[in-house]
């Protein structure tokens, strides 16, 4: 039953599909001559007399199954990249949203471009899209098999190189003009001031009541703080939603990054939101004692930078409630939708979703901290 | 007599590390990844064994005490009814089955929290914070350091 809470409409149909999907039987992971069957059935349709081989497996990741693969055509190669959703999956979101924002982006920062989309399983099991394929690095070569983009080092050389990038970027994306942009399925919250929080707030509540994530005295403290301390937001920009280190790739030798990832949570919002992801101590690493987001700024020092290059000033007490936000997001992802995920055996990597539901405890610590301190003026 | 349950674990580790694992081809890496994966969670699982019913044993003695530490908020109807409820969920918490009791005290705090912001008085208010902060805390830490082993927590 669709939701009757105020939300982006895409984001009830989100809710709806998870819903509808938790009656469907177990899924497994797909395997490379399934998938190479599929694409071919595909281009068959899309590319008559091109050929697909060599489908290999993208490791890393807790949320899509993505394979590389070559086209054939006309004497020329090509490669892709097919993601594809699982049926259900950590953070539940829209492909061709993705796919739209993606098309936006273009030239705004770098982006992997999409090159076919099936949004709505047409023709591939799940929704799916396919990409043209990035050179790049998530994380360097020599960081050890952490999973990406949790606490990645990279390191003073790495470091040097990619730190304006990564924030003259999110100034881009801060900057975009979404209000002439071609933009379907997203929608402004600008019926009040508040109206950018509640969005927000209320998706996630909704999805971590729709997952059952089992209750703590510290995350229902923090939903009532949340409900009760919505900020204004007379700003609105587009956001990413999920801008770390693990979400762009580089080139390992010239540091530049040659695209930013995973915009699947973008949503016409509040800047402090991106902030507040970003700053979370859990996508950072802490060396000699010394904290760093994404290990590339200290928290103090990424801030008077974001003003300085923005011209935006950033308000203590929102970025407050947005690092409330942040960690009580969190915790529902890895608490609540991950273990859905796994409860249901929909997804092709249960084993590693519980392996990062081990995390719940890093959120809720961040969460008392947090409601701790008093609040900025 | 029965098996012994770690040398039954640790025979499934070893299996998946020296027999599975070495022999998956290098283009399978889900596989790779998931068995690795297994891996850890078994040498983890197989550490923490024989503490798990005295940890979960504790989870619900900590839900008892931080029900019992807000015992004395008060307010309007909702309150007082949250508070009824609460109480007659450490009632009935007699440690047999500790995680269905844990679920159910948390579920009552819960609603505790929601009614005191609804009609609880102003001290109450602040009181709930400081206690659910300073409780949550102690909690946190442990479950930290419980869960350490996983590699992802900078403790």
């Amino acid at each position: 039953m669709t939701t009757t809470v105020e939300m982006e409409s895409i984001y009830k149909k989100i809710l709806d599909r998870r819903t509808a999907n938790r009656d469907l039987p177990p899924y497994r992971a797909a395997l490379s001559t399934e998938i190479t069957d599929l694409l071919a059935g595909f281009f068959k349709k899309e590319k008559p007399g091109a050929t697909v081989s060599g489908v290999r497996r993208v490791g890393g990741g807790a949320s899509k199954e993505q394979f590389f693969f070559t086209l054939s055509d006309n004497g020329t190669d090509t490669q892709y990249l097919l993601r594809m959703d699982p049926r259900i999956a950590i953070t539940e979101t829209d492909r061709e949203r993705e796919h739209i924002l993606l098309q936006a982006m273009d030239g705004v920062v770098p982006v992997p471009k999409t090159a076919w989309v099936d949004p709505n399983a047409d023709f591939f099991p799940q929704s799916a899209a396919i990409m043209h394929v990035v050179d790049g690095v998530t994380k360097p070569s020599d960081s050890g098999v952490k999973v990406t983009g949790l606490g990645t080092y990279l390191g003073e050389d790495l470091r040097a190189k990619l730190r304006d990038q990564f924030l003259d970027y999110l100034v881009a994306i801060h900057a975009f003009d979404w209000r002439t942009a071609n933009l379907p399925t997203f929608e402004a919250p600008d019926a009040d001031p508040k109206q950018a929080a509640r969005w927000s707030f209320n998706y996630w509540r909704e999805i971590w009541r729709l997952d059952e994530g089992e209750t703590r005295p510290i995350m229902a403290l923090a939903e009532q703080w949340l409900a009760n301390n919505m900020p204004d937001c007379d700003d609105l920009c587009m956001t990413h939603g999920d801008y770390r280190t693990g979400n762009y790739l580089f080139d390992e030798d010239t540091g530049e990054i040659t695209a930013m990832l995973d915009w699947e949570l973008a949503r016409i919002g509040d800047f402090h939101e991106d902030l507040g992801w970003i700053l979370m101590q859990v996508f950072g690493t802490i060396e000699n004692g010394t904290f760093r987001a994404s290990d590339l700024f200290e928290r103090e020092e990424f801030i008077r930078e974001y003003e300085k290059r923005s011209g935006r000033t950033v308000n203590r007490k929102t970025l407050h409630y947005y690092d409330i936000l942040s960690s009580w997001k969190a915790y529902i992802i890895v608490g609540a939708n991950g273990p859905a995920a796994a409860r249901s055996q929909h997804n092709h990597q249960d084993v590693l979703l519980t392996f990062l539901a081990t995390t719940i405890p890093m959120f809720a610590d961040d969460l008392v901290r947090l409601l701790g301190q008093e609040e900025p003026k | 007599m029965t098996p012994n349950t770690h040398e039954r674990l640790n025979s499934v580790v070893r299996a998946l590390s020296e027999v599975v694992l070495p022999h998956l081809p290098p283009e399978a890496s889900l596989a790779q990844e998931q068995v690795q994966l297994c891996i850890g969670q078994l040498q983890i699982l197989g550490a923490q064994l024989d503490a798990i019913p005295a940890y979960e044993r504790e989870e619900l003695d900590d839900a008892i005490a931080i029900a019992k530490a807000l015992s004395g908020i008060s307010g309007g109807p909702e309150t007082q009814a949250a508070q009824t409820a609460l109480a007659a969920s450490v009632d009935s918490a007699d440690g047999r089955d500790v995680r269905e009791q844990r679920k159910a005290i948390n579920t009552a705090v819960e609603t505790l929290v929601h009614a005191t912001s609804a009609d609880g008085d102003d001290e109450s208010k602040s009181a709930l914070t400081a206690i659910i902060l300073e409780y949550e805390h102690a909690r946190a830490q442990k479950d930290r350091a419980w869960f350490a082993p996983f590699g992802f927590d900078t403790l």
